[in-house]
């Protein structure tokens, strides 16, 4: 071991200028991968170094004699395959080699002999969502790998994504293939849609379009404080009595449908690179959307006009939208599709929080607990959006993100308890003895109080309450 | 009134002849302007090759078909890939002038002087080396017990000694296909350690890539002035990182090592898939950045092609990717140790940093492509 440190060490000091050339102690093994419906085809480049090269050469050239013959070319080309391990979708291939070529062993030495292996694997045929995985251990204690893919030329191969080691020994490979055999044929159009959505992800675009509201705070944020005064009428410049289910409902309704509109629009038109706006400023007016609709559940800024609102703002949080969609670096063609299956997810995951609140909502403002909510509720939405805007403006980091997004993770429980409450101011509202507390004076003072110190200007819809006429 | 109109005459008088002289200047100035980056590229070969014996023409000059010196070029020192045409130690100082000059007419100022850093980089190299050399022939290696049992020391020796034909400034070699021409197609090759300038011009279109460049040392003294020939490079692309926020900084930085360059010398014409960060989710500062980063490799060429190829590379910039693998600082003043990538659809650029000689920092790789126009194969037909 010794004498082998000190002889590698020799020749590196004799070798000084040739060193600093070239590769010193790695095996550079370089693989690049080209995918087809049926095949696959690998071109591998393996240096090495000029401090490795002699025991590479000497494992090479088994019989000791200085050359390294056609037949020990392909032996070694055959023990480097053997020690690829190459499947598809979990089913082991095996590599064909087509061709070796060798640079002169004095090249070889000197640790710039390139040895050019190409080989091809028949891939058994299979479903349209297809896994390649190729892992390397040819001379793994000084080797550096590389490993790429080349662009498909075939346009019905599609990558989805390439995942490595640290070391680039193991590399995986996933791709969606169009008009896969395994399946029938597409018959009628409903089975050519199907396999193109299948193409494309469709489902995983849906579910990423769920995920993406679902865990997008700042949307939902948007369009709850939006909803909060939905049920409420406008007396003066404050929000008062309730508007009943019906209209309550219609509203909600429209702001819903508004922003759907709104967002479905920019998220069209960008995705399909129409428009274009840098992601910094657009995250900016999200959360200045969320300031504004907080203030308006606050105080009535635009009472009436909350779908045109909402149809504004939509616009911009489409922009957003896009951007999620355009960082998968999709096809013209499968983002049409993309794009659909995308808003799709964003609808449901939209309907399911609305349907989840809606009824909390259209309880609780039949109440006199309602106030509490509205403000409570627009107190923290314009909590979150001043944090959120002082973080994406000046990039600094604000505490109030870690409330946020702990109420979010807590979203499903603070819904349940929410509808619980509702439940029992509703139920409380319903009982006769209701109407002497919430008659009684000086609790009514004491609500206004706390309200105020709420709301600082609001003041509470139970004063307001007495002037307008029974609901 | 009389007088007043005299003076007035006078006045104009000298006021148009003052026009006059400075249109005539000016227009003689435009003139002289106007001679095309073409037209001075082929007088300035014209010049390089009359200055040439039969012998040396016939060496610089090939064909333009010829596919085989046109892949002829490495990061490889030209004592173990040996290039095409000659090498300027080969000509006369009033040849190698006009070489000097056939190479600068078609590149800008910035680009000639990247290129004269890195040939000089060369040089300091040569010198270190010399200077290794010498400490090794002056005695056994300390370690060292007598001659190593290696293959490596037993080869025979080359040319004159290790350093002596392997590095040096004068070791880059130029080479023509085809007949320079302002109308018909050509190429200009110049290039040797370090450098591989792969020019086509076709018309008024010129086209730089493939291109490689390289540096060792990376970082080099020379007159007391500190040189580092792919400074700009390192430093560029390592603001961009820096200008990212922390999600796309995510996406930027890839997970595993790059130990070279994947589409380096002899892989022309392929076309990975892209990773790291698209440009599309960057903000304008960025975007501009990036093509900052990228105007490093594509302004290497003379203006009017630099600008063209410019204007097609900011119109692919939203499809275009930045990734980077390895340490994501640098000391100020040093380059990084990190690789990186830009790829778009018209476009490869690789920064890789070469782990041999210690310091990675201290010698680089570097690699600018175009997949649909590498020497110019979208243009012309070869």
């Amino acid at each position: 071991m010794k004498a082998r440190l000190i002889a590698v060490a020799t020749i590196l000091l004799y070798l000084g200028g040739v060193a600093s050339a070239h590769r010193l102690d790695e095996y550079l093994q370089a693989t690049i991968l080209s995918v087809e419906k049926d095949r696959v085809q690998a071109s591998m480049r393996l240096i090495p170094g000029v401090a490795v090269s002699s025991s590479v050469i000497a494992s090479i050239d088994s019989n000791g004699d200085g050359v390294i013959s056609e037949a020990e070319q392909h032996a070694y080309a055959e023990r480097v395959l053997g020690d690829l391990s190459l499947t598809m979708d979990g089913n082991r291939l095996r590599p064909k080699i087509v061709s070796v070529t060798f640079a002169h062993i004095e090249q070889m030495r000197e640790g710039l002999g390139e040895i050019h292996i190409e080989f091809t694997a028949d891939l058994p045929s299979g479903g349209p969502n297809r896994r390649l995985v190729l892992e390397n251990h040819h001379q793994n204690q000084n080797a550096a790998y590389l490993v790429n893919c080349l662009v498909p030329s075939d346009h019905d191969i599609r990558i989805i994504g390439q995942t490595r080691n640290q070391q680039q020994s193991f590399y995986q490979l996933d791709y969606v293939q169009a008009g896969v055999p395994g399946g029938p044929k597409p018959l009628n159009w409903w089975t050519s849609v199907r396999g193109w959505t299948s193409t494309v992800g469709f489902a995983s675009l849906f579910r990423l379009g769920l995920r993406h509201i679902g865990e997008g705070t700042d949307h939902l944020l948007f369009l709850l404080a939006l909803l909060l005064p939905a049920p409420l009428i406008v007396a003066g410049s404050r929000w008062a009595g309730c508007v009943g289910v019906h209209r309550s409902l219609l509203r909600i309704l429209k702001v819903v449908t508004a922003f759907t509109i709104g967002h479905s629009i920019t998220l069209a038109l960008a995705a399909l690179g129409f428009v274009h706006v840098p992601s910094r400023p657009i995250e900016v007016l999200i959360a200045v959307s969320i300031l504004v609709s907080a203030i308006h559940a606050l105080r009535p800024l635009f009472p009436g006009k909350e779908a045109g609102i909402a149809a504004f703002f939509g616009l911009i949080h489409g922009l957003a939208f896009a951007a999620t969609l355009s960082e998968l670096g999709l096809g013209r063609w499968e983002r049409v599709a993309g794009i659909l299956a995308f808003n799709l997810g964003i609808e449901t995951m939209q309907l399911i929080v609305v349907a989840v609140t809606l009824p909390s909502l259209v309880l609780m403002s039949r109440t006199h607990a309602y106030p509490f909510l509205r403000i409570g509720g627009a107190l923290f939405a314009g909590f979150a959006s001043v944090g959120w805007i002082a973080e994406r403006l000046l990039g600094a980091h604000s505490p109030g993100d870690v409330v946020v997004n702990s109420v979010a993770h807590h979203a499903v429980w603070i819904a349940g308890v929410l509808f619980l409450t509702s439940l029992g101011c509703w139920w409380q509202r319903n009982t006769p003895d209701r109407e002497a507390t919430s008659t009684s004076p000086s609790i009514e003072r004491a609500q206004t109080r706390a309200l105020e110190r709420l709301a600082y200007l609001e003041e509470p819809l139970v004063v307001a309450a007495p002037k307008l006429p029974p609901i | 009134m009389n007088d007043q109109e005299n003076r007035m005459n006078v006045f104009s008088m000298r006021m148009i002849r003052g026009v006059g002289v400075w249109a005539a200047i000016w227009l003689s100035m435009t003139a002289a302007t106007a001679q095309t980056a073409t037209a001075k590229m082929v007088s300035a070969a014209n010049t390089f090759l009359s200055t040439l014996s039969e012998k040396q023409r016939q060496s610089v000059l090939y064909s333009f078909g010829d596919e085989q010196q046109r892949a002829r070029w490495s990061n490889l020192p030209t004592g173990f890939v040996p290039r095409g045409g000659i090498s300027l130690k080969e000509m006369t100082p009033a040849q190698r002038s006009a070489a000097m000059a056939l190479v600068a007419s078609a590149l800008s100022p910035k680009g000639l002087e990247k290129v004269e850093e890195i040939m000089e980089g060369d040089e300091v190299l040569k010198k270190n080396e010399a200077n290794n050399a010498g400490r090794g022939n002056n005695g056994p290696p300390p370690g060292g017990g007598g001659p190593p049992p290696g293959n490596g020391a037993n080869r025979p020796p080359r040319g004159g000694g290790l350093s002596g034909d392997m590095f040096g400034k004068d070791l880059y070699y130029i080479s023509i296909l085809g007949k320079p021409s302002e109308k018909d197609p050509w190429m200009l090759q110049f290039g040797g350690h370090h450098l591989a300038l792969n020019i086509t011009i076709a018309g008024e279109r010129g086209v730089l890539t493939p291109t490689l460049t390289g540096a060792q040392p990376a970082l080099y003294t020379i007159g007391g002035k500190t040189v580092r020939p792919l400074g700009q490079e390192s430093d560029k692309a390592l603001a961009l990182l820096n200008a990212l926020d922390d999600s796309e900084r995510k996406q930027a930085i890839l997970s595993y090592q790059l130990a070279d360059l994947v589409l380096g010398p002899g892989q022309d014409g392929k076309t990975i898939v892209p990773e790291g960060l698209k440009a599309s989710a960057m903000n304008d500062l960025q975007r501009a950045m990036l093509l900052d980063v990228i105007a490093e490799w594509a302004g290497i060429i003379h203006e009017s092609a630099a600008t063209a190829r410019m204007a097609e590379l900011k119109a692919d910039i939203n499809e275009t990717w930045f990734s980077w693998s390895g340490p994501t600082t640098a000391a100020p003043g040093k380059n990084i140790t990190a690789y990186y990538r830009i790829q778009g659809p018209h476009l490869v650029i690789e920064y890789a940093p070469q782990t041999l000689g210690g310091d990675p920092g201290l010698h680089v790789h570097t690699m600018y492509r175009d997949p649909t126009n590498d020497y110019g194969r979208g243009l012309v037909k070869q």
